[in-house]
């Protein structure tokens, strides 16, 4: 048996799989102060419903599968350690002064954002190594020993060094590495070439700040985590989910804490990626998370999840640029709690602010008022008042009606059913705009991708969104609501690892390069033989971060083999730079030398079998009654209404339909068609 | 036109700019593109009036645009599907020469032209007579030397002029990294008129086009709203832009006559009452003296009003013909009309209006270009092959706005901090080059109650070679000016380090080559303050004193509080010092 917890802002998610691949789905409250409450709870929910004591029943568990969002809350929040930086002497302000840009060209109210570590906790050390390795100034490791007393009476709980170069000839970081742990051997620190050996010395400090300022409490979260659940009868593998849709134990989570930072968009990715190959024939996919403030967007290539450096906690430019990467997830602020209004010059707008989950839509009753995409979805008919979340949370049809009469249908001289009809389309618009910038960044044409809805309200709209993309085909998994747990059972064991070392097509050093990915490879086999012994199948995968020579933002190629030892190779991997760039950005340019500034080997330990996942039946189904709903060109009829888990495979439904479970709710347009897949997917043709 | 249609149609003109940006930001070559992002990306309708433009330099696009697709009209009347043009003439509505601008009219099937859609980008080099973009000294066109190209065809049938080519080629110094931005950017521009003609297969162009005029009459309601909320008055201020060769011997003075209008719902911009053109390359083309008032403007009133044609009826620019900040006759040199004296527009434009008006405006931004951020250029000693480069090393020079200190790295009030920032190690490993320091110096930032940004400085050289470095750095003499009691940002200075450590002054217009073992030093201009500096939050003086950005002593005589260097406040004193103010 395995277990698989998401634990988000509002619910703990939790998917528990039985050995025949049966999955249960069950939701408990979070506990934000201690996540792991929530998680006993809800998996003492799912022992109370196999009537087994949780000491019997967790005993079951071979696994536990865990994402989180303890880490980024902690850096949203500031309750991180108290972290000291550490860098190049005439440097200190590399954190300070970022890496420039600006959101908002007009926009003067907002004050330019303070360091993730502030210039009083940085300390600068007399060095220099060149671009080349050479050493221009030799370390001085006086300065260095004056310095950790400094760092001792600032009374530093972390440290963070980055060091210009480090990436290319290591020994002065390294030695400082072994200064202090001589000197300060309780203060965990973190050294940026072993974490994040990229070139940009921001970002390379950016990732070991955030690293090393998570330490001390990621530490003392895992060690809680795996005793509180040894302590009520777990004896399985505790593994937690990496910001690159992969797995790592706990106890390496808590030795370099950045990998989990993106633990939560992580995982719906994975089980997009699932459901796209089982339930369609398309190369790509998009997958859509929508929740009650954020939508989601992530993308599958060619069977692969790409990854970003640039990857920001919040807004751009004003947030925290982490610099190490993590699964290309593209957020914008729509969804269900999304507020609509009029400006005074008469143009309806619909986010970025959010109702959120209190006081909420005006139709939770919980005082709020102004009119959301929920109340339009409720004005409409599509969402069921009485049947919410499976009829646990009851909404004011009235109250939904009353706001957007008074926001949207009065001040722009509207009907109210066209009225809501038009949140619903400009919220549409505001998630095609955020799934069209990701596709555009990651090369993929929508016209030929699959859309796949997961999140309790993707159902609303999904089908006017993949018409608007002109995507054919739109998938609801059963498991939709808990996407990204389903994705955490189906993830995999993962480590990369990088080598900075700089090489050009033209005078090409076949031997330092095939020298560094033959320790790349090392690297990788260790791996595989120490956390992945004993998987069921391990594969590694190289792959270079390259550019046209004079061009600076990377793209990556993977590379066939694990070396590139000869015109040959060399040759094969040119013209696969000159492919991968013409996807992307739809060109090339044969008569440029190519760039290579980075290596990497991705190994991943499959640990568990392969299989689909099904979601057990519930034990009662209602019937559901056809209700009144309106639909553009259509008007006010009564639809049919459709359980989810009732519907057989092979049966196809006409649009105007509505599906419904008790996690969500499928509106089928006119002119589109629903059928049941034998995955349990609502797959449809948008028409 | 209803009011969903409208939201609709206006995210997407607003998203096919951003597609054309995002293509032209991640294809661009040269570090002005990709690093700098000194680009933009633009839609003007048929009638060439400005309709929606990626969120880039405001410098760029406010106006100019709409003026170089006028003239692309005029000089070829039928515009046929797969033409494009370049247009980098000051004299025909571009900013500079160095902004080659693609123009690619979108033509329906029909073969009526429906929009036009523009790209443009500073390029690394333009063939000037010397490896610079921004030529200050050159005291015309001739001396400036680039290629000049008043709405050019270079595309017909979708296919590539050659001979405008092999002309670049013949010119332009690394013709490869030219050819790479050229093709980046007409990329842009052909992705920009694909995405229209596919919205319009969607919804038909008479909706597109009755789209644009509801459009604008939305824009415009908006601004009319926004200068309503502005209280009436008039204020005249100068701000002077540093003597430089070919200027007179105190500079430039600008002055700037700003009218606010609230009943008539009208902003006006008087420049006639300015010195006639200059020998020099610091004088405004049409568009960057239009462009540099509205920025001051719109950098002024509520931001999230539209910038496009339509809020533009609500501002009156006057200008003349042959004024250094008004409208130059060929063959005026134009070179470097985006930043310096532009700089000298924008900023006083702002200050009136928060003269005008309290809570609103800005301090003056901090003036450019310092070495720092210079084109650099030289024989790279790894393959013998020669390079030119604008780095982005350091500059800061943002202004306090009436409700937020400065957002440090906004270069210059003309890029808004659109620019990035190089990082040390892309640049080490792009040319031979060693960065030896950037700091920020303390007590330089424009005093105010919200404080202007400090100066960095940053000493970088060559390595195992010799590079020669063009600026023209202005705000040496003038530094930024605060308002509403707030002080003046830190000047900006220049000097070259010999290996003993040496240093001797370098002058602010120059072209200077640097030998292994030299450094050059560069300091930036800060940006102005807002507000008197002694009713800044003690709270805040006292952490900027606790981060090193202000010494306490600066802390008693500048903000009257007494502070001790930790950044404990000593609040009975404080309260003295500032009552005695």
């Amino acid at each position: 048996m395995r277990f698989a917890v998401d634990t988000g802002g509002t619910f703990t998610d939790l998917v528990v799989e039985d050995d025949d691949g049966v999955c249960r789905l069950f939701k408990a409250a979070t506990t934000p102060h201690d996540p792991v409450a929530g998680m006993l709870d809800a998996l003492s929910l799912a022992a109370a419903a196999e009537g087994q004591p949780l000491a019997e029943f967790l005993a079951r568990g071979a696994s536990l599968l865990h994402g989180t969002t303890h880490a980024i809350n902690a850096i949203i929040t500031g309750r991180t350690a108290k972290t000291a930086f550490v860098t190049t002497a005439g440097h200190g302000d590399m954190l300070v002064l970022r890496e420039g840009g600006r959101a908002e060209t007009f926009n003067f109210t907002h004050r330019f954002p303070e360091p993730y570590i502030p210039k009083s906790l940085t300390f600068e050390v007399p060095e220099r190594v060149m671009a080349d390795g050479s050493v221009r100034e030799a370390l001085d490791e006086k300065a260095v020993l004056d310095m950790i007393d400094k760092l001792r009476a600032s009374g530093a709980e972390a440290v963070a060094v980055s060091l210009l170069w480090s990436i290319v000839n290591p020994a002065h970081e390294l030695r400082v590495g072994e200064l202090l742990a001589k000197h300060l051997p309780d203060i965990p620190f973190t050294l940026s070439h072993q974490l994040n050996p990229a070139i940009r010395e921001f970002r390379r400090a950016s990732s070991a700040a955030v690293d090393a300022s998570l330490k001390p409490m990621m530490g003392r979260y895992m060690r809680d985590l795996e005793s509180r659940l040894r302590q009520a009868g777990f004896g399985g593998r505790v593994l937690i989910v990496t910001s690159q849709a992969g797995v790592i134990d706990a106890a390496d989570a808590a030795r370099a804490p950045i990998h989990i930072v993106n633990s939560g968009p992580s995982m719906a990715p994975i089980a997009g990626r699932y459901y796209a190959a089982v339930d369609s024939a398309a190369e790509d996919a998009i997958i859509a998370d929508t929740g009650g403030t954020t939508y989601d967007v992530s993308i599958v290539r060619k069977g692969t999840i790409p990854t970003t450096r640039e990857t920001w906690i919040g807004p751009r430019y004003r947030g925290i640029m982490l610099g190490f990467p993590w699964v290309d997830v593209k957020s914008v602020g729509a969804g269900g709690g999304s507020i609509a209004s009029i400006d005074s010059g008469g143009l309806l707008h619909v986010g970025p602010a959010s109702a959120g989950a209190v006081p909420g839509p005006a139709a939770y009753g919980r005082g709020g008022t102004r009119a959301t995409v929920t109340d339009a979805a409720v004005t409409l008919g599509y969402v069921d008042p009485a049947y919410f979340l499976g009829g646990a949370m009851k909404l004011d049809a009235e109250l939904a009606r009353e706001a957007v009469q008074r926001d949207v249908a009065t001040p722009g001289g509207l009907p109210l059913a066209e009225a809501a009809n038009a949140i619903i389309t400009i919220a549409t618009e505001n998630m095609v705009q955020a799934i069209l910038d990701i596709t555009v960044k990651q090369g993929i044409d929508p016209r030929e991708a699959v859309l796949i809805g997961g999140g309790g309200a993707a159902g609303l709209n999904s089908v006017r969104i993949a018409r608007r993309l002109g995507c054919r085909t739109l998938i609801i998994p059963e498991t939709g609501p808990a996407l990204s747990a389903a994705g955490a059972l189906m993830s995999e064991l993962k480590a990369e690892y990088h080598v900075a070392l700089v090489a050009h097509t033209d005078g090409f050093d076949h031997a330092a390069v095939d020298a560094a990915l033959a320790g790349l490879a090392e690297k990788a086999r260790q791996f595989a033989e120490g956390p992945g012994a004993g998987a069921l199948e391990t594969r590694i995968a190289f792959k270079a971060d390259a550019r046209y020579a004079t061009e600076v933002w990377e793209i990556e190629v993977p590379l066939r083999g694990g070396s590139i030892a000869n015109a040959y190779d060399l040759a094969t991997f040119v013209e696969d730079f000159h492919r991968t760039h013409e996807t992307l950005f739809s060109f090339r340019d044969e008569g440029s030398a190519i760039e290579v500034v980075g290596w990497s080997a991705e190994v991943t330990c499959r640990l568990s079998e392969a299989r689909d996942l099904k979601l057990a039946p519930p034990t009662s189904l209602r019937e559901r009654a056809p209700r009144p709903a309106w639909f553009a060109g259509v008007g006010w009829s009564d639809v049919p209404v459709h359980r989810f888990e009732a519907l057989e495979p092979g049966v196809i439904l006409q649009g105007p339909a509505i599906v419904e479970n008790d996690y969500t709710t499928v509106v089928v347009d006119p002119g589109a068609t629903a059928e049941r897949r034998p995955s349990g997917s609502l797959v449809i043709d948008v028409g | 036109m209803d009011l969903v249609t409208l939201a609709l149609l206006n995210n997407r003109f607003e998203g096919v700019a951003r597609k054309m940006a995002n293509t032209l930001l991640r294809t661009g070559r040269s570090g002005v593109l990709n690093i700098a992002r000194d680009f933009s990306c633009c839609i003007v309708t048929a009638d060439a009036e400005l309709l929606v433009a990626n969120e880039g330099l405001p410098i760029h696009v406010l106006s100019g645009p709409d003026l170089m697709a006028k003239v692309m009209k005029e000089y070829c009347p039928t515009l046929k599907k797969g033409d494009a043009f370049i247009n980098n003439s000051p004299y025909h509505g571009c900013s500079h020469a160095a902004d080659h601008t693609i123009l690619v009219p979108v033509v329906d099937d029909k073969g009526k032209h429906r929009f036009t859609v523009l790209a443009k980008a500073h390029q690394a080099d333009i063939g000037n007579s010397i490896p610079t973009t921004y030529h200050g000294s050159a005291k015309d066109v001739y001396e400036e030397g680039a290629l000049i190209f008043p709405s050019v065809r270079v595309q017909e049938d979708y296919r590539t002029n050659e001979d405008f080519v092999r002309m670049c080629r013949m010119r332009i110094r690394v013709p490869d990294q030219w050819w790479g931005d050229f093709l980046a950017a007409l990329g842009a521009a052909r992705i920009g008129e694909q995405e229209i003609t596919a919205m319009a297969e969607e919804v038909g162009w008479d909706v597109l086009e009755a789209f644009c005029g509801e459009w604008l009459d939305y824009s415009e309601r908006r601004m009319v709203e926004a200068v309503r909320a502005l209280p009436a008055g008039r204020a005249i201020r100068t701000s002077r832009h540093d003597p430089f060769p070919g200027t007179p011997e105190d500079g430039i003075p600008v002055k700037v006559d700003v009218t606010i209008d609230p009943a008539e719902a009208r902003i006006t911009v008087d420049l006639t009452d300015n010195m006639d053109c200059l020998p020099c390359g610091l004088n405004l083309s049409e568009a960057c003296s239009r462009t540099a008032a509205m920025v001051g403007i719109f950098n002024s009133i509520d931001h999230t009003v539209p910038k496009n044609a339509g809020s533009f009826r609500r501002i009156e620019l006057k200008l003349r013909e042959n004024c250094v900040v008004g409208i130059p006759r060929f063959p005026i040199s134009c070179s470097v009309a985006t930043t310096n004296v532009a700089d000298r527009v924008a900023n006083p434009v702002q200050c009136a209006i928060a003269e005008i008006a309290e809570g609103q405006g800005m301090a003056e931004c901090g003036a450019v270009i310092p070495p720092s951020v210079a084109v650099i250029s030289g024989i790279h000693p790894r393959d013998g092959k020669p390079f030119i480069n604008q780095v982005f090393l350091g500059m800061t020079g943002g202004a306090a706005s009436p409700t937020a200190d400065a957002w440090l790295t906004i270069g210059h009030v003309g890029n808004a901090g659109m620019c990035n920032l190089d990082s040390v190690e892309l640049d080490e490993l792009r040319q031979p080059l060693y960065v030896a320091s950037r700091r920020l110096l303390p007590d330089t930032e424009g005093p105010g109650e919200r404080t202007g940004a400090p100066s960095i400085a940053v000493e970088f050289g060559p390595v195992d070679c010799e590079i020669s470095v063009g600026y023209v750095s202005d705000g040496v003499v003038n530094a930024s000016l605060g308002v509403r009691g707030g002080g003046r940002g830190g000047a900006a200075n220049q000097f070259l380090v010999e290996p003993d450590g040496s240093r001797q002054p370098l002058p602010s217009c120059a072209q200077v080559s640097v030998r292994d073992g030299q450094l050059v030093l560069s300091i930036s201009a800060g940006g102005g303050g807002y507000g008197d500096p002694r009713r800044r939050p003690v709270d805040e003086v006292a952490r900027d004193v606790r981060l090193g950005r202000i010494s306490a002593e600066r802390a008693g005589t500048i903000y009257g509080v007494a502070v001790d260097p930790d950044g404990t406040i000593d609040r009975e004193r404080t309260a003295r010092l500032r009552n005695a103010a």
